[in-house]
């Protein structure tokens, strides 16, 4: 019996071993703030779909929106010996910890999407530019409701940078039209359900709106649905960000007015061949990258698919 | 009626007397509150924390409870649209297995029955305690659901299916009567049968009910069962009313229902509280989730009155019990 104990010890330091050094397959770790929306889903498959048709093995961690389990992610790809991280934070200051962790045991960190608040934590910070999409989505929104009307705002996530970015970004220009009055603003959490039923509530409260503005697609489809309940679809124009299919085939068809698309394909494939590159002995990358985030409407709907460009 | 009388009247109406009051003040400060058109929405939107607060408040009654709903109503709503839209493919070939409308929704409702038999078996055959093996089940629910979407919505489920949870019949919404039905045989599951004695006597004292020869593991299997199948319910709804299943679709609707039900005055230690207390518990929240909004309170502050409303329901309620 302990023999066989022995051996099996010895079994499992050989198999430790060979997962250390013995493969000499470079590994990449993808962890991603959330797989519950179908957005960072896409950015993480796409990342370890890219990492492998580079020939390296890629496992996504999934952090559930918590820094804490974001910070456990890391411990576990740094200590099962992942030699890149790309990397989608929860959170711009709370993951800044993590990425220094990494950076510390060698293993370089590229981040998609969202921002880590650090100049020199992560090697390269591939961005999506929130902001400005969403200054570009308010021009829009301006011309389409000719400088005037009642317009309601459903906001993401309350505790979520990207929820305010782009409110920002979107009321930098469009408080600047005192024709264009805000009568709610309401928060459903990114999700479509509850968009649906907080947008049900507030055309209890404001049947007269012209527009609705929300955080993202997920809400423009619920906000939309609303409206097609109350009856209303026809004379309230809504306007999205993200890019996601159901938005596109509904801008297609002149449901929904507008959206911002963004481009996680890009960021994804990007922050994988930076690694590749690394491996290979690059180490001058661009610290930040903005990927531009575009205007989609029914006008240029023909380039667009979801999630990105033709 | 003398005054003790007065008094045990006054504390089982409370939550009809608080509700009673939340709607005074709500139409006064907003003149959009009290209409025919808020009040279908209002019941419209309740119908599926309705539907999932009924089986929570059986599976309290005999003093467990379900964490699972949440996930199970997600898992079930995706089955049926995935079936609705796209069928199962056959492996090695371009044929498919095709769902009519009732096929997809009876899978949808099995599935959500078996779970909630699942629940049941590992908790009367294991003794798992209720906690554990729902919490358990609401990973793997939700985790199965991810398989199954892959992730993403399945949106454009067809008019026919949507008229479920937008459709209206005899000048009432779909869903509220649906909702409705639900309530009925549950008041009656609860009020005539021998299942709903039994449910109360095992939440009451379990031993007692063991040598009195209640077979009580066939009772914990029913009722976890029935909250699986409502849980269900409530998926197709919410999908229905969506017309797209949503991957997370439901999540933390369990504490939606768990509130709802001790709002009710629904005794988390089983054995005490009625079905009907639970719809007023669910009609408080959804009255409170649409008064907040028509006021346009901030959603920060929202969360804080929600949790505050809670709060002062089982204080209220355990300073009765106190005095009974």
């Amino acid at each position: 019996m302990k023999r066989l104990g022995i051996i099996f010890l010895l079994l499992l330091t050989i198999t430790a071993c060979k997962d250390r050094n013995g493969g000499s397959r470079k590994k990449m770790a993808v962890i991603v703030s959330t797989l519950n929306n179908p957005w960072f889903v896409f950015l993480a498959q796409t990342a370890a779909a890219q990492a492998e048709s580079l020939g390296y093995d890629a496992k996504i961690f999934d952090s559930q929106n918590n820094t804490a389990l974001e910070s456990d992610n890391f411990d576990n790809a740094i200590a099962s010996g992942y030699n890149a991280i790309l990397f989608n934070p929860t959170d711009a200051n709370g993951s800044v910890a993590n990425v220094v962790k990494a950076k510390k045991a060698g293993v370089p960190v590229f981040c998609m999407d969202r921002e880590v608040n650090s100049p020199n934590a992560a090697t390269s910070q591939i961005l999506s530019d929130s902001y400005s999409g969403c200054v570009d989505l308010a021009k829009y929104f301006v011309q389409t409701l000719h400088k005037k009307g009642n317009y309601v705002e459903i906001l993401g996530i309350v505790a979520d940078n990207n929820t305010w970015n782009r409110s920002k970004g979107f009321h930098s220009l469009v408080d600047y039209y005192p024709g264009l009055k805000m009568v709610a603003q309401q928060s459903a959490d990114f999700d479509r359900n509850k968009a649906m039923e907080v947008m049900e509530s507030i055309l209890q409260a404001h049947p007269d709106i012209d527009a609705v503005f929300c955080g993202n697609d997920a809400m423009a489809s619920g906000a939309y649905q609303a409206l097609v309940g109350a009856g209303k679809a026809e004379h309230v124009k809504v306007f999205g960000f993200d890019g996601a299919s159901d938005v596109i085939e509904a801008i297609k068809d002149k449901k929904i007015s507008a959206t911002c698309m963004q481009f996680p394909k890009v960021m994804a494939q990007t922050a994988a061949n930076y690694a590749d590159e690394y491996f290979k002995g690059k180490r001058d990358f661009p610290r930040k990258i903005q990927v531009a985030a575009e205007l989609v409407t029914n006008n240029n709907i023909g380039d667009y698919i979801a999630f990105g460009k033709k | 009626m003398d005054l003790a009388n007065y008094r045990t009247s006054l504390v089982k109406f409370q939550s009809l007397i608080a509700l009673v009051l939340l709607c005074i003040v709500l139409s006064i400060v907003s003149d959009k509150f009290l209409t025919v058109d808020n009040t279908w929405n209002v019941m419209r939107q309740i119908s599926v924390n309705i539907c999932i607060s009924v089986g929570m408040t059986l599976v309290i009654l005999i003093a467990g409870i379900d964490l699972s709903v949440g996930s199970v109503l997600a898992l079930c709503g995706a089955i049926t649209a995935g079936l609705l839209k796209n069928g199962i493919p056959i492996q090695s070939s371009n044929l498919y297995i095709g769902f009519t409308l009732l096929g997809a929704i009876l899978v949808g409702l099995i599935v959500g029955s078996l779970l909630g038999l699942f629940n049941g078996w590992t908790i009367t055959r294991f003794k798992v305690p209720p906690f554990v093996a729902t919490l358990a089940m609401l990973t793997i629910a939700r985790g199965l659901t991810m398989l199954w979407t892959k992730g993403f919505p399945i949106s454009n489920l067809g008019d026919s299916f949507d008229y479920i949870g937008t459709g209206w019949f005899l000048g009432i919404p779909l869903p509220v009567w649906i909702s409705g039905i639900v309530v009925i045989i549950a008041v009656v599951i609860t009020k005539k049968t021998v299942l709903g004695r039994y449910i109360y006597a095992i939440g009451g004292n379990e031993s007692a009910s063991k040598l009195s020869g209640i077979n009580i593991n066939k009772v914990k299997l029913t009722v976890y069962a029935i909250a699986g199948l409502l849980a269900a319910i409530g998926g197709i709804l919410v999908t229905s009313r969506l017309d797209s299943a949503q991957p997370n679709a439901g999540i933390s609707y369990e504490l939606d229902s768990i509130a709802a039900v001790v709002i009710g005055g629904t005794s988390l230690s089983g054995g005490r509280g009625t079905i009907m207390g639970t719809v007023l518990g669910a009609v408080i929240i959804g009255v409170l989730n649409n008064g907040l909004v028509l006021m346009n309170v901030s959603p920060f502050w929202q969360q804080v009155v929600k949790g505050a409303v809670i709060l002062l329901a089982v204080m209220i309620d355990k300073a009765n019990s106190k005095n009974e």
